[in-house]
């Protein structure tokens, strides 16, 4: 118990302070950057893990080369999971391993459930795939390390929540909707826009009257809420439009409930964005790895080198998600092993 | 659920200073290795236990916060834009997830620090201790955050961040443990799981995180469990009375002086006077008077007690905004 005696002591004990801070004052060091929590020379302390994190993360871009999201490698003969939601047709992306070679992605198994999508690097053999370790013993404070910058670089954090599920609220657009029909016409007037959100990102605007959305026509808000909610995050709707009397299309990505509404104003400081997708996981592992939307899709492991996650949101500023190794390896076992050892087509008799 | 940080004044402070960061070099600390790691990992891991019973998640009408109580009997640090001001009723949600209230103290609103009382109960609060070696908390130290980053979420609990002290100003410390809305009021520990900082803001970078330092609290107790608000402390333009004080040979605070024009001067305040008591509190040297009257906004009236020539008075003096480049 702090008294008032004791107080006294408190500010007698601080006059002395004062004085030497008074000094300090004109030189007050700052950490340099490589000494800092994940500076070089923090991160050269992981450096001989790199065969075991690097070595088995890809990055997934565009054709031109664009960073789209990163995946984890779990078979030498090209077997990848990917952050499923960042990546709505692997048609259009491919793939580069660190060692420099790329491919194109033959799509295998897409999982909303997990978020994560199984695919091969077509013509690719000699990968190193993880060695996966147990996430559910592993408690708070406890390190790990991960890979950012497109696969290149490595990170440290340590795990900062209960592993728990995550709850899903739906998709949504980020419009606030009029709730009367606009002026002698069909359609739902927007009365506002969220920051960040998938309709500004999509350059919709303020007083955009919404006719259609995904070829369905609208007539009150509560239709579009509707035909948002029953989609995924990540998932693209066409959205039709009149603007000052002008008609036009826009293609809109769906992005989590949650974020949107939370971040109205964008006041969320995420440095580097979020995910579209931060929520409706079967089991999280959380962790505070600096990393960013892009990195999603690669290896969590611990300073041993096992990997015991698929890093798999970007929530906020604090928050990273990963699945835990026991929520999807077993099934993702089972998709590999059906597509190695696919069933023999049977001779009609 | 809205952030409690200040955030559009923080983003104004960025640039300026991250150039005057960039010129200081700290001596280099021993190579961080796996083994490093792993015993900061052990630390934390005994330490949390200890430690975590002592967060508490705050909700206020104008948001969600946390804080941390530091005695047996509920007192409670967290940042000054928490509860706003003195006297202000919050709710507060403890670690095991029960429910009680709190009432805010005094606070100092230029370094953003705060006091709060819990409810009275018969079973001692679980509480952590305050560092009171503030220049410990030097630049590469290790430390670790606590809070409740977004609010109070049951199937989450707290949330930790491990990380280094990046600097240490007069009043607070800057660190690369991320924080968030919500985080306000929550501790940063050090490596003897005593409070070094409270969560109090944020700037854009991933490094730049800022709590308040122990030194506001340890300066300001006494006000600020008397329930006192201090705006003007950290820019040095506090309350102006217009005295300048000698220590007299018997080891008295007398007034060597009285500036033309100020406030003292005009409500009859001479040199030679021995100054007894301010508000009531016995002045004995030149520090605790100066640390008094600054503490004090403009505006505010000041009642002293002096003695001259054996014979006890009592004056009112109505503070004033310093002059520049003036004494006390």
């Amino acid at each position: 118990m702090i008294t008032s005696q004791g107080a006294r002591t408190l500010l007698s004990a601080l006059l002395v302070f004062y004085a030497i801070l008074g000094r300090a004052e004109t030189s007050r060091p700052t950490l340099p950057l490589e000494q800092r929590t994940n500076g070089t020379q923090t991160l050269a302390a992981i450096g001989k893990l790199k065969p075991l994190t690097i070595d088995c993360a890809a990055r997934i871009e565009t054709k031109r080369g664009q960073a789209l999201c990163a995946a984890t490698i779990v078979g030498e003969d090209g077997y990848i999971l990917i952050k499923a939601s960042e990546v709505p047709d692997l048609a259009e992306a491919r793939v580069k391993f660190s060692d420099g070679r790329t491919a194109g992605l033959r799509e295998i198994r897409r999982e909303t459930r997990f978020d994560l999508v199984l695919a091969q690097a077509v013509g690719i053999t000699g990968l190193r795939a993880v060695s996966f370790g147990a996430a559910r013993p592993l408690t708070m404070g406890q390190w790990l390390c991960s890979v950012a910058d497109a696969g290149k670089e490595p990170r440290i954090g340590t795990v900062s929540a209960k592993i728990r599920r995550i709850p899903g609220t739906g998709a949504a657009l980020g419009i606030r909707m009029d709730e009367k029909s606009p002026k002698g016409g069909s359609g739902v007037r927007i009365i506002g826009i969220a920051s960040e959100s998938p309709a500004e990102i999509a350059g919709l605007h303020e007083n955009d009257v919404i006719i259609t959305i995904a070829g369905a026509k609208v007539g009150a808000f509560r239709e579009v809420h509707e035909l948002v909610n029953k989609r995924q995050p990540g998932e693209i709707i066409e959205v039709r439009y009149l603007r000052q009397d002008k008609e036009d299309t826009c293609r809109v990505r769906l992005a989590s409930r949650t974020k949107v509404l939370q971040n109205w104003e964008g006041e969320d400081f995420a440095n580097g964005g979020i995910s579209l997708r931060t929520d409706n996981f079967p089991e999280v592992l959380q962790h505070d790895i600096p990393l960013l939307p892009t990195d999603m899709g690669s290896p969590v492991a611990t300073l041993e080198g096992k990997v015991v996650g698929i890093n798999i949101a970007r929530v906020d500023r604090v928050t990273t998600f990963a699945l835990p190794v026991e929520a999807f390896w077993t099934e993702a076992q089972q998709w590999i092993q059906a597509d190695r050892h696919p069933p023999k087509a049977v001779l009609a008799e | 659920m809205r952030a409690l940080f200040s955030i559009p004044f923080a983003l104004l402070l960025l640039l300026g200073h991250l150039h005057a960061e960039s010129r200081h070099d700290t001596p280099p600390t021993p190579q961080t290795d796996i083994a490093a790691l792993l015993r900061i990992q052990a630390d934390v891991q005994k330490l949390l236990p200890q430690v975590r019973s002592a967060l508490v998640a705050i909700q206020t009408g104008g948001g969600t916060a946390s804080g941390v109580i530091i005695s047996a009997d509920g007192l409670l640090l967290t940042a000054a834009h928490v509860p706003g001001g003195p006297g202000k009723d919050m709710r507060v949600i403890l670690e095991d997830g029960s429910i009680t209230t709190a009432k805010s103290l005094g606070m100092d609103k230029t370094t953003d620090a705060a006091l709060a009382q819990l409810k009275k109960r018969e079973k001692p609060w679980p509480f952590v201790k305050l560092s009171r070696e503030v220049i410990k908390a030097q630049p590469g130290e290790w430390c670790f955050a606590l809070g409740h980053p977004g609010g109070y979420d049951k199937e989450r609990g707290p949330v930790l961040r491990v990380g280094k002290i990046i600097k240490q100003t007069a009043n607070s410390l800057h660190t690369d443990c991320v924080l968030m809305g919500g985080d306000s009021g929550g501790p940063l520990f050090n490596f003897d799981g005593e409070v070094i900082g409270i969560h109090s803001q944020i700037w854009e970078n991933r490094d730049q995180n800022v709590h308040v330092s122990m030194a506001p609290f340890l300066r300001s107790w006494e006000a600020m469990q008397k329930s006192q608000v201090i705006k003007t402390w950290g820019i040095g333009a506090g309350g102006y009375l217009g005295v300048a004080t000698v220590m007299s040979d018997n080891v008295e605070l007398e007034v060597a002086d009285v500036i033309d024009g100020s406030p003292a001067k005009t409500a009859g305040v001479q040199a030679g006077d021995v100054i007894l008591s301010v508000n009531g509190e016995a002045m004995t040297d030149q520090q605790q008077f100066s640390a008094t009257v600054r503490s004090r906004a403009a505006g505010d009236v000041l009642k002293l007690k002096l003695r001259n020539s054996g014979k006890d008075r009592e004056l009112s003096v109505k503070l004033d905004q310093k002059p520049q480049e003036e004494g006390q």
